[in-house]
């Protein structure tokens, strides 16, 4: 039985950091433009956005 | 109020008699919002007229001048009626947008994650009997500590908006969503604590998670198309060459530019306000391309003193104008607000199944009082049992979930034949389409010139003609030089070759003076009529003659036959010439063509239609037919067009071609016909299974297993759309 908690527990916490995770991943900015990044490297004159999302001309 | 201030510097245009603004609002998702914004900002005394569309947020006000009533009183309105005003443009939209993404990405992404654990554990407690209590309670908390997190904050949105609903005394989609939620949650944490009986976890999670995954393709939908005013102001330049009296010249930004102020257009660059040509001009005439705002392809001559748009590109020589307007002031500005107003004027497309809703959770509510008073009297201990039978078993999830998962498949459906839906209620609108109003350059057509027919006139070969013609067209910025582009020969050299607007090109090769141009031109003669042909000869006469044109879409033809096929009337509105759009049209076998039409006599010719009971579907190319696609009850634009027509449009086609449209109309009837069955399965499941209920032979978790299979087989349903369709 106190093995199911432990497990049951320890789930929880995979949980929670997969939880944290994708918090900080939207947080930096990572999921803001999915297209951009790939196309930017064609586009000229145009420094590559760096992680907060912000170009700098 | 500083978003006042920002709202007032950028549209107070019409100041004086009549003031109009255009702004967005956040928090609103259904039609009873967008009334009860449109109530609150219409009690404010002045307010000649106010249009709310809850499809893109946004909210156009008209009001009297130097009255009681200004912007911090509307925007004061709106906020009482508990909504967040934001102003439309510039840096504080963006960020507010990614702001309310990354928030609505969290929710979801909460939501999905834990439903699927909540689901994970709490499927030990289904139908097994064996399970010992210890067990079944571990897994009772379990789901009570990952659920309740998603609900306070996945939920969030649901539960604030019942609140706010409540507070102003109506009853929104949100009511019964928070209230099922609520009553789900609530007695499982109840029976948690109790040790005992049953937890409705995993329903309240996948249902949270089901609704901000709806949400979240709402958000998505209306930050596109929010995005295309932006796009069109975007393409004026930033900064202009001012040419002073003294013959100084300087660098300033182009909103400095008042009427009167003379400046300078480098050759191919866009020239950024209405203007004119300065009549000290050192050319005669010039060349432009005016496709940006006319959409005609051809380049156009104006002479001295003529007066140009701001979004016509100069091809000629640099050229000196004279400001006419300020960049608010122009015809690129103008189209810019017309399609503000278009956008935040369209039609309201009523939302069946949300008013459905609101009623029916009225007349549930009623019943659950009933029920709990009338099991009161016969036998109070089974009261809350059927109490929250009735609730359970009536929770609008399917009828919620009815519309938005059929919209999502054919979505997806769409996706894969290559059309983007940029905005939601788009599908529905396509289904009831009887008219298809095409434009016809860069739609019907390609956008790029190309070789139609060559002539031979002399002894010259077809690839040698060509190879001059490139050649001497290599220095040419008109749009039909494209067309030579793939025959030129980098070996050939041109010498002192001369570019004479309105008549063609001159250059020696291998000590040949060769002519390109028109005939009159070609053989240096007078002047003659026309023809559609441009000649190639040297001083001993023609050498053949080319006629160059767009060219249609190979598959335009068919792609016509079948939608006329589906009993659709297909019309041509081009800002192009008759000669052009006639030729077209007789190719494809339209009897309705419309030629010259500009911005304004399109939406009139759309409107015109719609005012005669039709529903029409436009289809076009180009930053002309912004509004016009906005107006149109429902609009595809062309994947290759300029930015601003895209994002205006419901509709994105972003491969290269016509030949999906047919499928994306029968997609679309398809879809309804899907969203029609889903309704009446989950009217007719909650009709049947409440008496059920209410009488106390549906025990909970009958109600809640009901209550999943009626949101699953509305789900499986719609899911059918999202095969790959038939060929």
């Amino acid at each position: 039985m106190s093995i199911s908690w432990l497990l049951v527990l320890l789930g929880l916490a995979v949980l929670g950091g997969a939880v944290w995770a994708l918090f900080w991943a939207i947080d930096s900015g990572q999921y803001d433009d999915l297209e951009k990044h790939a196309s930017a490297a064609l586009e000229e004159n145009r420094e590559i956005p760096d992680s907060a999302g912000q170009t700098k001309v | 109020m500083s978003a006042a201030e920002a709202l007032h510097a950028r549209w107070s245009p019409d100041a004086g008699e009549h003031e109009h603004v255009v702004f967005l609002v956040e928090g609103m998702h259904c039609a009873g919002c967008a009334r009860s914004i449109d109530k609150a900002v219409r009690a404010l005394p002045g307010v000649l007229d106010v249009s709310v569309s809850n499809a893109t947020a946004r909210v156009s006000v008209q009001w009297q001048g130097h009255g009681a009533t200004g912007l911090p009183q509307i925007l004061g309105a709106v906020t009482g009626a508990g909504y967040r005003p934001v102003p439309l443009a510039g840096a504080a939209a963006a960020a507010e947008f990614q702001r309310e993404r990354r928030a609505a990405l969290k929710r979801l992404g909460l939501a999905s994650l834990g439903m699927m654990q909540a689901m994970m554990y709490l499927s030990a407690l289904y139908g097994v009997s064996d399970i010992d209590t210890a067990m079944a309670q571990l897994m009772r908390v379990t789901g009570m500590i990952i659920v309740t997190p998603v609900l306070f904050y996945s939920g969030a949105p649901f539960l604030a908006g019942a609140w706010r609903d409540i507070r102003h005394r109506r009853l929104g989609m949100d009511v019964p969503v928070a209230l099922a939620l609520l009553l789900a949650w609530l007695p499982s944490v109840v029976n948690t604590l109790l040790a005992s009986g049953e937890v409705y976890f995993d329903s309240v999670g996948m249902f949270i998670f089901f609704l901000s995954a709806g949400r979240f393709v709402e958000m998505n939908v209306r930050h596109r198309s929010l995005s295309s005013a932006e796009a069109l102001a975007r393409s004026l330049p930033a900064q202009v060459t001012r040419v002073y009296e003294d013959g100084r010249r300087e660098k300033v930004s182009a909103t400095q530019l008042s009427a009167g102020d003379r400046f300078v257009v480098p050759k191919g660059a866009v020239v950024a306000v209405d203007a004119e040509i300065d009549p000290a001009a050192a050319e005669p005439q010039t060349s432009l391309d005016e496709s940006l705002i006319t959409g005609e392809s051809a380049a156009v001559l104006r002479g001295k003193g003529e007066r140009i748009r701001g979004g016509t590109v100069n091809l000629g020589a640099p050229l000196i104008l004279r400001a006419v307007a300020s960049v608010a002031d122009s015809t690129l500005a103008s189209i810019v607000k017309l399609l503000e107003r278009a956008q935040a004027t369209r039609p309201q497309i009523a939302r069946a199944a949300d008013r459905a809703a609101s009623w029916f959770v009225a007349a549930i509510l009623l019943l659950a009082a009933v029920t709990a008073l009338a099991w009161w009297r016969v036998d109070p201990t089974h009261a809350f049992a059927a109490v929250l039978a009735v609730l359970v078993v009536t929770c609008p999830c399917a009828l919620s979930l009815a519309t938005p998962a059929v919209l999502a498949a054919a979505t997806t459906r769409l996706a894969r034949l290559g059309l983007l839906v940029t905005r939601a209620d788009a599908i529905e609108r396509l289904a009831w389409v009887d008219t298809v109003v095409f434009d016809k350059t860069g739609t019907l057509t390609g956008s790029a010139a190309g070789l139609l027919d060559v002539k031979l006139l002399g002894q010259m070969a077809r690839e040698e003609a060509l190879a001059i013609a490139a050649a001497l067209e290599r220095g040419s910025l008109h749009p039909l030089a494209e067309a030579f582009r793939p025959f030129d020969r980098p070996s050939m050299q041109v010498a002192a070759a001369r570019e004479i607007d309105g008549a063609g090109i001159e250059g020696t090769i291998d000590g040949v003076r060769w002519r390109l141009g028109r005939r009159a031109f070609v053989e240096q003669r007078p002047d003659e009529a026309r023809d559609t042909y441009m000649y190639l000869g040297d001083e001993r006469g023609l050498a053949a003659a080319f006629e160059v044109g767009i060219p249609l879409r190979a598959n335009a033809r068919q792609t016509l036959e079948m939608l006329r096929g589906m009993n659709l009337d297909i019309i041509i509105a081009s800002g192009d010439s008759e000669s052009a759009v006639a030729s077209a049209a007789r190719a494809l076998d339209i009897r309705r063509a419309h030629a010259r039409l500009s911005p304004d006599d399109k939406i009139r010719l759309v409107e015109e239609l719609r005012a005669g009971g039709h529903r029409v579907f436009v289809i076009g190319d180009g930053i002309n037919d912004g509004p016009v696609l906005a107006s149109a009850d429902v609009s595809c634009a062309m994947g290759q067009g300029s930015a601003i027509a895209q994002s205006a449009s419901d509709l994105l086609l972003v491969h290269d071609g016509l030949a999906m449209l047919p499928r994306a109309v029968s997609t679309a009837r398809e879809a309804l016909r899907v969203m029609r069955q889903n309704l009446t399965w989950a009217l007719v499941y909650n009709i049947a299974a409440v008496p059920l209920a209410a009488l106390g032979l549906v025990p909970p978790w009958l109600a809640a297993l009901g209550m999943s299979l009626s949101s699953l087989g509305v789900v499986l349903n719609a899911r059918r759309l999202a095969r790959p369709a038939r060929p």
